[in-house]
């Protein structure tokens, strides 16, 4: 989004040579960095690369404990509006979505007389979560931010930095967790935020994003900046560099054996909705899949937008969304709705992988044990078999003891979730579910655990796989693929067929979309 | 149908069986005491006949499931059966004795609520500071001391010694809000403990919320640091506090025997007292009935705040 006039303009934000110390060690180390206004500057490097520190050290915030030395300076009134990774940390889980809207736009309306200060700051919030792609969001405002797909989290988070009229966004893998359709929106929203003459700085370590948007690139590793300047040129340097991720060949996961329709499905899915309450307005269905079979050693892909219903469709399967129709049968016995009903052996035949790996351990108790605990809870072996067989199952993951006997606090995003994984194989379960557990991560772990969700399929005879996800690319590894948009399903077949011949009109723009996006990065 | 409804439904009907075990397990251990009402009636006395003639006065010989049964059958009609000792109705003495545990349960909930949110808020903004570690030490002593204990030792300093207060209110009957210095110590004693875990509680959780990233955005984005405490982080923090308020409010209104005898206060504390004292079975029963069914009350209420302050634990199945 090159803007010829953007250069004229002085920096609304800037930082100068900044170094952020923890423990002696430095996290960032002499970066530089001009917000200018308009322009979208993108701080690009893996996790832990020092790209969010630097981010948030323009919001004045630092890690605690550390010790800064530099300049940090904005030059625009107003503080910097902030979009983190995981939208609904910073959503009260105890207010309502409306909240913290109407308190910014509280402080906007005291000039006008008390009387109409309430519609007026209810006009700002609308037209903010508007401008944010949120179109007639009356009824989210009433909402609790768990009743909101993340997609829309996300938004909302935006329309609060919209609505306090910031002159620099920080966005933060704004694209992180997003399908291919709402990626290439946030691309265009970004883009539009920058017209307004907005400086974005973007933290991103998803190449395509970063060269659809990007005026400037800041490419850093280990604290440093290794390369800085606008973007084609930074990029060029880039590109023999190790930020890009090889998205190409991909290797598929391993076949089913045999046809699918000479074996007996696992798990069957018979006329399946599922309902949503929305405060004491009544229900909304949120799911109808009429019929969805998964057979032994096969990987289905469930896909769609945020917000399609693909996690609703997971948590049925696992029994944590009690308000459903319909029948869902393992091995030809149905299973009840709510888990709360399920015996052992179907608790463990069904495990959940979810997407925020950090948050479903516990973070007082070493990884080990929390592994090991499965093996108790769900088959009944002693403690000492429990934890030899989860210290197998974790090598075979790739985690050493020494790193397993270590708190959550101290591994890393793609360990915690390879352990998250081994946590479910030691329930020896026959359906296994990922949800979105690669969108957290850097390019690199996320391939790693792709590969090793392939070999899983391939050496554990018999798993299924539900594989939740927003990426094709990723969905394209997978047997067989079912495409859901509002509630609906809408498609599923072979996942070639899916990709290559879609039928349905949504799948169609869903598939040009992701194209759509590669195409404009000049892949 | 909405699961709301559907849960209070089904706590209720829970509610209901509880209060009935209460009842029986009442019966049934003051059917195993020593004694019985005629005894207690035939006081100085203690001749086997006249005990014998109270007993069948009183239809006492009749077989225990018996007694209980007929209890019972009066209870869908409100009627609580009649004391032994007195041969009042029961309803009567529950009445009576509601009125000023009543208002010793509102004068202190009334202090306990303000204070040990005020507290509880004002060590969480300092925390490790001084303020917090005096708060924390303070409530922390406090709760240590029983009430029994705290009460003489209030009686003795500021009653006897000082002379400031009335060191019980003898004498007064239930005409308490005509003599409010009378109130003073009880309601002191009531609120010393239950201030201090309410402080305690939601000290600890407007630590975990004032350090949450949402509220950090809020602060970020310029709302005043009253209505992020407030409206922001509070809410976050009042859950555990809401259960342990109505643990306390419970208390107040069904046990404070204790708090009742020492300052000879005509509650229902000292009506359960002085009815186990004379095997008064009914009125004991009564007293089961009611306590069972604020209990229950109670705690439905509670749980229904703590859903609303956390909407996402209504979520998991």
């Amino acid at each position: 989004m090159n803007h010829e006039n953007g250069t004229t303009a002085g920096p609304v934000a800037e930082i100068r040579d900044l170094r952020v110390e923890i423990d002696g060690r430095a996290v960032v180390d002499g970066v530089s960095l001009a917000a200018l206004p308009g322009r979208v500057t993108a701080l690009v490097g893996a996790s832990g690369s020092g790209k969010t520190t630097t981010g948030l050290a323009l919001l004045g915030e630092y890690p605690p404990g550390a010790r800064v030395t530099g300049d940090v300076r904005l030059s625009a009134d107003g503080p910097a509006g902030y979009i983190p990774q995981h939208p609904a940390t910073v959503l009260n889980p105890a207010r309502r979505v409306r909240a913290l809207l109407t308190d910014i736009a509280r402080t906007q309306v005291g000039h006008l007389p008390p009387g109409r200060r309430r519609s007026a700051a209810r006009e700002r919030v609308l037209r903010a979560l508007a401008e944010a792609q949120l179109p007639d969001a009356a009824p989210l405002l009433r909402r609790y931010p768990h009743q909101l797909s993340g997609g829309q989290q996300q938004r909302v988070v935006l329309a609060q930095a919209l609505l306090l009229g910031a002159r620099v966004i920080v966005a933060d893998e704004p694209t992180t967790g997003q399908d291919a359709l709402t990626k290439s929106r946030i691309v265009d929203q970004l883009a539009a935020v920058a017209a307004r003459g907005i400086a974005v700085v973007l933290l991103s370590h998803d190449p395509d994003v970063v060269r659809a948007l990007a005026d400037e690139v800041i490419v850093m590793r280990s604290g440093r900046v290794v390369e800085s300047g606008p973007a084609p040129d930074a990029w060029r340097a880039v590109q023999a560099g190790r930020t890009r991720e090889p998205l190409v060949d991909q290797p598929p996961f391993p076949q089913a054996d045999g046809s699918t329709g000479t074996v007996r499905p696992v798990l069957r899915i018979r006329d399946l909705t599922a309902r949503h309450h929305d405060g004491a307005r009544g229900t909304t269905v949120v799911l109808r899949a009429p019929r969805l079979n998964l057979h032994p050693g096969e990987s289905l892909a469930v896909v769609g937008r945020s917000g399609s219903g693909k996690t609703t469709l997971a948590r049925c399967l696992a029994g944590l969304h009690r308000d459903q129709d319909g029948r869902i049968l393992l091995d030809g016995t149905p299973l009840p709705p709510s888990l709360r009903n399920r015996g052992r052996a179907h608790l463990a035949a069904v495990q959940y992988v979810f997407q925020d790996a950090r948050a479903a351990f516990d973070e007082h108790r070493p990884v080990l044990h929390q592994v090991a605990r499965t093996a108790v809870r769900l088959r009944g072996t002693d403690a000492d078999t429990a934890t030899r067989e989860a210290l197998t199952t974790l090598a075979s993951l790739g985690l050493p003891e020494d790193l397993v006997r270590r708190h959550p606090g101290r591994c890393s995003g793609g360990e915690l979730q390879r352990a998250a994984l081994a946590r479910a194989l030691l329930a020896r379960p026959r359906v296994l579910i990922c949800d979105e557990i690669t969108s957290g991560l850097d390019p690199i772990t996320r391939r790693g655990i792709l590969d090793l969700l392939t070999s899983l399929v391939r050496d554990r005879g018999g798993l299924s796989l539900v594989l939740i996800t927003h990426d094709l690319d990723t969905a394209a590894r997978a047997d067989r693929i079912a495409v859901l948009d509002g509630g609906e399903l809408v498609e599923h077949g072979p996942a070639e067929r899916v990709l290559t011949t879609p039928q349905h009109p949504f799948t169609v723009s869903l598939v040009e979309a992701a194209a759509r996006l590669t195409a404009r990065t000049g892949t | 149908m909405s699961g709301l409804r559907s849960f209070v439904a089904r706590r209720l009907l829970l509610g209901v069986a509880q209060t009935a075990a209460v009842v029986l397990l009442v019966f049934a251990l003051t059917e195993m005491l020593p004694g019985d009402a005629a005894v207690a009636l035939a006081g100085d006395q203690p001749d086997p006949a006249r005990i014998e003639a109270i007993r069948e006065a009183l239809r006492l010989d009749r077989p225990a499931v018996e007694r209980l049964a007929d209890w019972a059958a009066g209870l869908p009609h409100g009627d609580f059966g009649t004391s032994l000792a007195s041969g009042r109705p029961v309803a009567r003495y529950i009445a009576d004795g509601f009125g000023p545990t009543l208002l010793l349960a509102s004068l202190t909930v009334a202090l306990l609520v303000p204070l040990g949110f005020g507290l509880g808020v004002l060590a969480a903004r300092h925390e490790g500071r001084l303020l917090d570690r005096l708060v924390s030490s303070v409530t922390l002593a406090v709760y240590a001391v029983p009430e029994f204990a705290l009460g003489v030792l209030l009686v003795t300093v500021l009653a006897l010694r000082l002379g400031w207060l009335p060191p019980t209110a003898v004498g007064y009957g239930t005409d308490l809000l005509g003599h409010p210095a009378a109130l003073v110590l009880p309601v002191l004693v009531l609120l010393a403990r239950p201030v201090c875990s309410l402080v305690r509680l939601v000290r600890a959780g407007m630590i975990d919320a004032l350090a949450s990233p949402y509220v950090a955005q809020a602060r970020r984005y310029g709302v005043s640091g009253a209505r992020v405490r407030y409206t922001h982080a509070l809410p976050n923090a009042l859950a555990p506090a809401a259960q342990q308020l109505a643990r306390t409010i419970d208390w107040l209104l069904c046990g404070v025997i204790v708090v009742e005898a020492l300052y000879v206060i005509p509650g229902l504390g000292t009506v359960l007292l002085n009815a186990v004292a004379e095997r008064d079975v009914p009125v004991v029963q009564g007293l089961a009935v009611v306590f069972g069914v604020l209990t229950v009350v109670l705690n439905l209420a509670a749980d229904l705040v703590a859903r609303r302050l956390a909407p996402r634990s209504g979520v998991a199945a």
